[in-house]
Parts: C-alpha cells; sequence; structure tokens
C-alpha cells in the first residue's frame, strides 16, 4: 500500500508541474530527472493508459461519492421499491431488478465493494509478499528454501477452490473476502520482489552501504525498495483487477457479499434468473466489471512500458 | 536428465505433504462436527454414531475396530496427528476416504464419475484454445498494425478482463434464447447440461458453449504469446538468412520461424491443460456441468472433507505431473535447455 500511495503523490507532483514541462518536452531532450518523473512523461504520451486512468479515477469518484447524490435508499436494504424488473429507461437506466431496486445504483454501490476489495487484498497480497521476498531474497539460505518451498506450496493449490475452502473456514462476508484473497496472493508477489531484490542486491552501492556500516533493515528500505519498487508496482496494479474479478467469481458463487449488500458478482448472479427476459440485469454488472479490470490491466501495462519493467514471472 | 527429474519428482514430496496437511488444518478449524451434519435433522442412535465416528477416525479403535474407552467408559478422540497419518497412510495405499454426506460412498468413486468430464471438456477446450490462439497470433504478427492485428488485440484485452462466468452467460443469451427466439426454434445449442435427457441433441453438441467459455481467457493468452514470439523469432538472423537465400516468406515461416515460435506456446497451453485439470468451477456453475471443480465446490459448501482432500489432493498430484510431463518436453523441444546441468531449476 505504502508504495502504490508513493507513486500516486509523486505522480500528482510530477503531474502538477506537467504544464510547464510539456514545452521543455518539446524540443525533444527533455533532461531526466526522477525515475517517476521520466515515467509519468512516458506514461502521458500513451492514450489507452490515460484513458484507463480517467476510467479509474470516475469510478472511484462514483464509489466515494455515492451516498451523496446516489438517493440514499437505492442501494440499501431498505431500498426504495418500484415496480419489479422494469426495462432500461431514463428513470432506470439498468431497468430494476427482482426485487423492484434500481440496478444503476446497486452497481454504483457494488463499485465500492470490488474497488475495496480489489485495492485492499491487493495491499494485503503486496505487504506479506514484500517481506517474505525480501527476507528470502536478502538472507537466502534456509530461509529462501523455506519461503519459496512454501510459495510453491500455496501455488500448487488450485486458486479458486482455496480461497473459498477459505472461506469454508473463515465464513462468508467482505472482510473475510479482504482476508482470503489478500492472503492466498502473495507468493507470485513474493517471487517477484525476491527476484528484483537478487538483482538490485549485486549492486555496488549495496556494499558501499553495508560497509558503511547500514543495517539490513536500511539497505533493505532505502536501497534495495527504492530500486525494485518499479516492478512491484506494475504488479500491484495488474493484481487489482485480478483480486477484482476473483472476488465478483465469489460473490457470484454465493461465498463473498451477504445480501442485501450489492456486488458485482451478486448482480450478475441475480440476474441469471432472467437471462432470457431481462438480460441487461446480468449484462450491466459484467460491463462494470470488464470495464474497470480492463483499466487496471491498461494501466499496469502503460505503467510497466513506461517504467521498463521487465515482467519475468508475471 | 535423469536426475533433473528424479530432482522434480522429489519435489513433489514437501508441496504435496504441504497442501495435505493446510487442508487437513483447514478441516480441523471449520465449525461444526461431520457426522451430527451427516445426520442433518434427524437425531442418530448413540451405537450408530459410534460405529461412524471409529469407521472416520474420529475416536480411537482398537485392533478390531471397536472403539477404545478410558476408565470412565468414555471414548477417546483420535489426536489430530495421528488422523493425520492415517489419512496420508491412506492416500499411500490408495484410499482417498470415504464422503461423508454421500452414503459412505469412496471419494475414489465419485472422482472417477466426475473426472472424465472434466477431462473431455478440457480436451475440447484445449483444442479451441490452440487453434484460435495460435491462429489468432499468428495473423497478428503476420500482418502487424493491420486491421486483423488490431483486432486482436482488442479482443483479448476484452478476454482477459472479463468475467469468464459471464461470457458464459452472454453465451447461453446469444446461442441458446436470442438465436433459438430469431431462427423460431430451428437452431440452438444447448446451454446446460452435459447429455440430453430426451436425446435433443448430440451429446458432442453440449461441449460447445462450455468448452468455449473455458477456454476464452486462455486463448487470449495464447494468442498473445504467439503474436510477440513469431514477432521476436520474425526479427533473427536466421530468418534473414533464409530470406537471403531467396526462400519465399511463406516457406520461411512455416518450415523455419514457427517452429521456434511455437515452444513457448506448446509450453503456456500444457501448463494450461494441467490448470483445467482442477476443474472449472464457475464454468461448470454455469453450464451445470458435472465435473471435478463443481463437486469440489459443493463439497466445501456441505463441509463434506473427505471429498475436498481427496479431488484437491488428486488435483494437485495431476498438475504437478501434467507441469513436469511439459517441462520435460520443453528440452526435447527447445536443444538449448539442458536441465540438470548448472542453476536451471
Amino acid at each position: 500500500m505504502t508504495e502504490k500511495k508513493d507513486m500516486y503523490e509523486k505522480n500528482k507532483q510530477v503531474s502538477a508541474e506537467a504544464p510547464n514541462q510539456q514545452e521543455e518536452e518539446l524540443d525533444s531532450s527533455a533532461p531526466t530527472r526522477t525515475l517517476w518523473g521520466d515515467a509519468w512523461n512516458r506514461l502521458r504520451k500513451n492514450k489507452l493508459a490515460i484513458i484507463a486512468i480517467v476510467w479509474i479515477i470516475f469510478m472511484v469518484i462514483l464509489a466515494l461519492s455515492a451516498d451523496l447524490w446516489v438517493p440514499q435508499t437505492l442501494g440499501k436494504p431498505n431500498a426504495q421499491i418500484y415496480d419489479v424488473r422494469l426495462p432500461m429507461s431514463a428513470k432506470h437506466p439498468f431497468g430494476t431488478d427482482q426485487l423492484g431496486r434500481d440496478v444503476l445504483s446497486r452497481v454504483i454501490y457494488g463499485a465500492r465493494i470490488s474497488l475495496a476489495v480489489g485495492v485492499l487484498a491487493t495491499a494485503i497480497s503486496t505487504v506479506i509478499g514484500l517481506v517474505m521476498g525480501a527476507i528470502a531474497a536478502y538472507y537466502g539460505g534456509i530461509w529462501d528454501t523455506i519461503i519459496m518451498r512454501l510459495a510453491d506450496i500455496f501455488l500448487a493449490f488450485p486458486y479458486t477452490l482455496f480461497v473459498i475452502a477459505m472461506l469454508a473456514v473463515i465464513g462468508p462476508g467482505i472482510q473475510n473476502v479482504f482476508i482470503a484473497i489478500g492472503i492466498l496472493g502473495w507468493p507470485s508477489i513474493a517471487r517477484v520482489f525476491r527476484s528484483a531484490i537478487l538483482t538490485v542486491k549485486e549492486n555496488d552501492y549495496v556494499d558501499a552501504a553495508r560497509s558503511m556500516g547500514a543495517s539490513d533493515l536500511r539497505i533493505i528500505t532505502r536501497h534495495i525498495f527504492p530500486n525494485s519498487v518499479a516492478s512491484i508496482v506494475v504488479y500491484a496494479t495488474m493484481n487489482i483487477g485480478g483480486a477484482i474479478l476473483t472476488e465478483s467469481a465469489l460473490s457470484y458463487l454465493g461465498m463473498g457479499v451477504v445480501p442485501p449488500d450489492p456486488s458485482w458478482g451478486s448482480l450478475i448472479e441475480a440476474g441469471q434468473t432472467y437471462l432470457s427476459t431481462e438480460p441487461w440485469l446480468m449484462i450491466m454488472p459484467g460491463l462494470a466489471i470488464l470495464t474497470t479490470v480492463l483499466a487496471f490491466t491498461l494501466l499496469g501495462d502503460g505503467l510497466r512500458d513506461a517504467l521498463d519493467v521487465k515482467m519475468k514471472d508475471a | 536428465m535423469g536426475k533433473y527429474i528424479l530432482k522434480r519428482v522429489l519435489q513433489f514430496i514437501p508441496v504435496f505433504l504441504g497442501v495435505t496437511l493446510i487442508l487437513f488444518a483447514l478441516e480441523n478449524i471449520v465449525p461444526g462436527d461431520p457426522i451430527k451434519l451427516m445426520a442433518g435433522e434427524k437425531k442418530l442412535d448413540p451405537q450408530t454414531e459410534l460405529n461412524l465416528r471409529a469407521t472416520y477416525h474420529l475416536i480411537e479403535t482398537d485392533s478390531n475396530g471397536k472403539p477404545v474407552r478410558d476408565s470412565n467408559g468414555k471414548t477417546i478422540p483420535t489426536p489430530m496427528w495421528k488422523r493425520y497419518v492415517l489419512y496420508v497412510n491412506g492416500l499411500l495405499h490408495g484410499d482417498l476416504g470415504t464422503s461423508y454426506q454421500r452414503k459412505g460412498q469412496s471419494v475414489a468413486s465419485i472422482l472417477a464419475d466426475k473426472y472424465p468430464y472434466t477431462i473431455r471438456l478440457s480436451i475440447v477446450a484445449i483444442i479451441i484454445e490452440a487453434v484460435v490462439g495460435i491462429g489468432a497470433g499468428m495473423v497478428s504478427a503476420l500482418k502487424r498494425y493491420s486491421f486483423w492485428d488490431i483486432l486482436v488485440t482488442l479482443v483479448t484485452s476484452i478476454m482477459v478482463a472479463m468475467p469468464a462466468y459471464w461470457l458464459g452467460m452472454l453465451l447461453q443469451l446469444f446461442f441458446g434464447v436470442f438465436l433459438k427466439n430469431a431462427t423460431g426454434g430451428a437452431f440452438y445449442l444447448p446451454i446446460s447440461g452435459a447429455v440430453g435427457p430426451g436425446a435433443e441433441f448430440d451429446d458432442w453438441v453440449y461441449y460447445i458453449l462450455p468448452a468455449i467459455t473455458l477456454a476464452a481467457v486462455s486463448t487470449a493468452y495464447t494468442a498473445r504469446i504467439m503474436r510477440s514470439q513469431l514477432l521476436e523469432v520474425m526479427n533473427q538472423d536466421y530468418i534473414r538468412t533464409a530470406r537471403a537465400k531467396g526462400l519465399s516468406r511463406r516457406d520461411v515461416i512455416w518450415h523455419h520461424a514457427l517452429k521456434n515460435a511455437l515452444i513457448p506456446v506448446v509450453t503456456y497451453i500444457g501448463i494450461d491443460f494441467g490448470g483445467m485439470m482442477a476443474g472449472a468451477i464457475l464454468t461448470e456453475t454455469v453450464f451445470n456441468w458435472p465435473g471435478v471443480g463443481y463437486e469440489t465446490y459443493r463439497a466445501i459448501t456441505q463441509r463434506d472433507w473427505p471429498i475436498v482432500m481427496g479431488s484437491v489432493t488428486v488435483i494437485v498430484v495431476v498438475v504437478m505431473v501434467i507441469n513436469l510431463i511439459v517441462d520435460i518436453s520443453y528440452a526435447f523441444l527447445d536443444p538449448r535447455i539442458r536441465y540438470g546441468a548448472g542453476k536451471n531449476d
């Protein structure tokens, strides 16, 4: 989470400076500034990535502000009731569901859950993965063997079944979905971070820092982490989309959010019954998932190109 | 090579033990007493309950299978480690255990019922994935930046971002509902089940939509890998040399480029086939397909842990074996790769 925040903050700073830089850029030899400054300059030229960013920001604003302008009752258990299964109209752009609730409102409230799961589960996986990867790569030897074998065991499980089994143990509900997806996602991040550290570790400046008496923790946080953060940012961005898909699948199977809370997956599940008569009930939430996941993938692709990260393990 | 295979097979052991141990721990954390769940609403008479507990090794038994009682005449619950040892011992003797809820049916026989459906569906899906994925990737690479290339890139991006079960429903909507209405019922595809109850369709027709759904995401990845591999290979010196010798572009592509470009693609498809062996819970749920994924999911929700343990164990072993076969065949396909020599694991 921290490194994502860092990235956003740095991006924000850079984008604030951006207008001035544009002129410099026109004479083709923009001076090299920071890693993130350069990356942002490259990212800006990637139209797809910009569209993706705009879409993600739009969804985030929609999700955060829902309580302010979507009539309070609509997404809630005591939703205002209209006629059931109304077709799409100006008043109900996505129609109404089998209980007479406005589907657009439910999709907007669903964005909250999906985005929250995507970001929080990724944050949990990233933190665990970073710690495990750092220990494995930095200390090597027996630690490396133990952690990487543990990662193998986790990766050997059929993923969806593992998440479901985990939820069967800790019970359904949205917090548990964060936890289950988050905990089970660490091995791939640990692998990415481990290989990133192994590359960085060989650099002379790490030896220099050690010879000056820097502690292990300081070397990891001040020297190794900043130099391998690019690959983690890219990986985490792409992981958010994956987590959103997993959450939707769990909710579709009835293992995720508890009704009447709306999630995109559970909306699709509810709409499935009326597939032949009111298909929009299931199409609209699916489109929400598709566009959001696509946006995170495109942003991840854009960041990968902009930061010049080679994805080996993805 | 032999050394490498041995090493890989030995690596199965910790993974296998780890997986079973984690599952075993999950089973023991999960709330609810399996024997009570088995009985459901009814009350079991004490003797039956005792016998059941003894059969499932939930309490200590003597060599005749009779429950052992302590000095107070109470039965002794079997400690967890002992049950784990018994379970692994059973596995090594080919005994996957017995279902709690399916009237004492053995897990092996349940899996033997379900696996054929999973395997057949996976084979159809893999064929779709290979043909469509490799074809689309080739077109995309050979006509780079053309309309077709952009189309393939667009479609694969969308496929990867789409929930597979949602795609399944869209297919049901189009081929099952829309086409049926549009043709007045003359032509449509079955949207659920694996065989026709009244033989309305031939059996193979039931495979079309689930197989497309199952293959969709991997087909997109296959196309992408194929595209980037072929582009990379086409840029290499030996291709230029072949062209310079006067071979036609067509010959160069078919006889020189494809062979090398296909290696990573075939590997991906092989590993994906291993993944499909795990069953496709979502596809199977959408299409009401009687495969191993849905069965395992059902068992998890019903706390029928012997089935969960058995099927996940089988799945993990099958997946590991397929991955090993893929890795070994990789070395045959690409002589540059030498396992066992140096640090190449």
